[in-house]
């Protein structure tokens, strides 16, 4: 089970479920923690490769918190709580697969922003209401398409065309959209935003893929002869 | 807005632009990093992009696996034995 959580996050679709042979329960705990320990100092997740002795040098401590086995723990223990509430709810209601796996995305999400504490934008826009601003937002796009384009081309041309290239004015917006919360900033807070919503994200990639492999393989186990 | 705070933001300067292009790079990770070795603000910014949505990616398909997986969770199962002893250590 350590070759299966050590895998760095951008090929975990590739890893092979290995059969365990014997329930050893004790044997699953301390491959967990180790997975978690090496999953904090995947080089896929850093930058320097040197692991995190060397992080301050580059990045923020700030972000450097979302790369510690602590943080991961944290997340994985309330992001299975959050998984059982839906499974609880999604058995009451007929719920759909789809409906079911938009749930625990939710519910993901919204642990993540939590474990951020309530220090970053893109955390607190989550928390206050996702839904309300994607069903506006959806309703103003079928509205007036072309509306907000023109209006934003305006104040463009007044105010920004001389101080940036419009191509990276353009790629700041995607940005923008991309990071929950952020449309409207300047570009340093946005890459402040978007540096510690990325480290975040890896996180979640992270302690997801290793509760994935622990409930696949406790499946495996347990329909396993004893 | 007010004329002059437009025009004290008319110029951005090429360190501005050099310091955003380090933020960017380090905000991709290694393996992409390479392949966008020598590049403008603008490219860093679409990899950035490319990268957030990648990761957003993996999270929905890592969350159709949970919510298949879910009813291994059931409190009376075997594995839920097993989950509770891990999330106790």
């Amino acid at each position: 089970i350590l070759v299966i959580l050590s895998t760095p996050i951008h090929s975990h679709r590739s890893i092979p479920h290995s059969s365990i042979t014997s329930p050893a329960n004790r044997r699953w705990v301390v491959g967990f923690e180790m997975a978690i320990s090496n999953a904090a100092g995947d080089p896929a997740a850093g930058n320097e490769g040197g692991g995190e002795r060397k992080r301050k040098r580059r990045e923020d401590p700030p972000v450097a918190k979302w790369r510690t086995e602590g943080e991961q723990k944290t997340y994985s223990s309330k992001l299975i709580e959050a998984i059982r509430r839906v499974r609880r709810s999604s058995a009451a209601e007929a719920a759909t697969d789809h409906s079911r796996s938009r749930a625990v995305r939710v519910a993901a999400d919204r642990a993540l922003a939590v474990a951020a504490r309530g220090r970053t934008r893109w955390s607190r826009a989550i928390l206050s209401g996702r839904k309300l601003k994607l069903w506006v937002r959806a309703r103003a796009c079928r509205r007036k398409p072309l509306g907000n384009i023109t209006a934003a081309s305006a104040s463009y041309s007044h105010t920004t065309r001389k101080s940036k290239p419009p191509a990276l004015e353009r790629k700041a917006r995607v940005l923008g959209r991309l990071v929950p919360g952020c449309r409207k900033l300047p570009l340093p807070t946005l890459l402040e935003e978007a540096s510690d919503y990325i480290a975040a994200l890896e996180m979640q990639v992270r302690a997801m893929s290793a509760i994935a492999e622990i409930l696949s393989a406790a499946g495996v186990a347990a329909a396993e002869p004893m | 807005m007010p004329i002059e705070m437009s025009s004290r933001r008319s110029r951005i300067t090429d360190e501005e632009i050099n310091e955003l292009i380090s933020k960017l790079q380090s905000l991709l990770p290694e393996s992409r990093r390479r392949s966008t070795s020598r590049a403008s603000a603008s490219k860093l910014l679409k990899e950035t992009c490319s990268y957030i949505r990648s990761l957003h990616r993996e999270v929905d398909d890592l969350s159709d696996r949970l919510s298949d997986l879910m009813s291994t969770m059931d409190s009376n199962s075997p594995q839920a034995e097993i989950i509770r002893s891990i999330l106790r250590s």
